[in-house]
């Protein structure tokens, strides 16, 4: 018997959450594995590589390990910024592949071509 | 845990909590309702009041010692184990139809009702005390500021919290993931495994990702299409096949690693480690498919 039950939505929340929330909840789960890995690594093993793997680290899969750091409100913004880069991402390259897209045969716009 | 206000650590660990103690909150204003129905009018609203300060008091009393339990050497580890499954049953979606509660029966006494309205609430409590007592690193402070921002909230602003999460349902995912990040800090930081930790760090990664896939399930098991559904089985189990290696390697001395593999025996184990777990999956495979086809063929039948 729990106050969120009283609302139908939040007691069935993995159903009625809306994409850009769960977009959200998945960027902060997401860092906090990542936050994980951090805390799962050997920091000694990259230490004496130093500055070496700091210049090297071009994809920045080692950077991650200062993420084992991280307290739960510098995950809760990273997975904010991360969502919003997924979003943007997702309206650019959407933006860039619709004028590709073909309209149907029997669309308004489309334009008619007849030899 | 640092007790400087504005450090990132304290912030943190106070969000966690009033999060925990909002999406974990129980139901005190329909638990008064039914239990003081029956009594007089004049006596309802005393009852409402020491109902209420009973519930809170109790609430305090509960995590502060919940602190100092999990302190002792093994509760840590319990507690997180218990956050996973706390976790998995606030994602689940409700069955249908509102539960009514078996704790809350009608009183016919002033002292009868708010000793039903407490017991109610300690009852319903333990999974969230438990939950913000992990979160609070040991803390007291913090417990303390926590309940004195949620309690209120949740008692007198109940209607303003059922508006937030229905507006917005994301805040009960958020709840399960934090509580799922909890769980990881609190069996990690167990000092029965605090040294077994130190020499393998990389099984911290397993048992993140095995917390979050358990915790999770009830949410991405909604999303996978029918013939990816056995993933919400397979994946936890195979962390576990992983994690098993690791423990018996320690319990047991046994060379795990393929690259210190010297004998045949060695290089079995590493085989089954790698490879063991293919038969038992084609079997659940296997016997998941008869239940499903025998299900349906039952269906078919009574139709």
């Amino acid at each position: 018997m729990r106050l969120i039950h009283r609302s139908h939505r939040a007691a069935n929340a993995v159903r009625t959450v809306s994409p850009s929330g769960e977009l959200f909840v998945a960027s902060v789960v997401m860092c906090m594995i990542l936050s994980a890995f951090g805390d799962s690594v050997d920091p000694s093993l990259f230490g004496e590589l130093g500055f070496e793997y700091a210049l090297f680290d071009l994809s920045g899969e080692f950077s991650v390990l200062a993420m084992r750091h991280w307290h739960l409100l510098q995950l809760f913004l990273a997975g904010s910024t991360l969502a919003a880069g997924i979003m943007v991402l997702r309206i650019v390259v959407g933006a860039f592949f619709k004028p590709l897209e073909s309209a149907p045969p029997q669309d308004a716009e489309k334009v008619p071509i007849k030899f | 845990m640092e007790t400087d206000f504005f450090s990132a650590a304290f912030l943190s660990a106070l969000l966690a909590i009033v999060l925990i103690d909002l999406v974990l909150a129980g139901d005190n204003a329909l638990i008064i309702g039914l239990v003081a129905r029956n009594l007089p009018k004049e006596s309802q609203n005393k009852v409402i009041f020491w109902g209420t300060f009973g519930a809170i008091a109790i609430r305090a009393f509960m995590a502060i010692i919940v602190v100092y339990i999990l302190a002792v050497p093994g509760f840590m580890l319990a507690g997180g184990l218990a956050l996973v499954w706390i976790a998995r049953k606030l994602l689940t979606p409700e069955g249908g139809g509102h539960e009514e509660s078996h704790l809350a029966k009608p009183a016919t006494t002033f002292a009868g009702a708010v000793r039903t309205i407490v017991i109610a609430d300690a009852v319903m409590g333990v999974d969230n005390v438990l939950a913000i007592g992990g979160a609070a690193h040991g803390s007291i402070l913090l417990i303390v500021l926590g309940l004195a921002i949620s309690v209120p909230i949740i008692v007198w602003g109940s209607k303003l919290v059922i508006k937030l999460v229905d507006r917005y349902p994301s805040v009960i995912l958020l709840g399960g993931a934090v509580l799922a990040w909890t769980a990881y800090g609190m069996i990690v930081r167990e000092p029965f495994l605090a040294s077994w930790f130190e020499t393998h760090p990389a099984t911290k990664l397993v048992i993140a990702v095995l917390i979050f896939s358990i915790s999770l399930a009830p949410w991405y098991s909604e999303r996978l299409p029918a013939h990816m559904k056995p993933l919400v089985v397979v994946l936890p189990a195979l962390l576990l096949w992983m994690l098993a290696f690791e423990v018996a390697g320690t319990v047991w001395k046994v060379q795990i690693d393929y690259l210190m593999a010297s004998s045949q025996g060695e290089y079995f184990i590493e085989g089954l480690r790698w490879i063991g777990w293919l038969p038992f999956v084609a079997l659940f495979l296997w016997v998941r498919e008869q239940f499903l086809q025998r299900s349906q063929r039952a269906a078919r039948d009574t139709h």
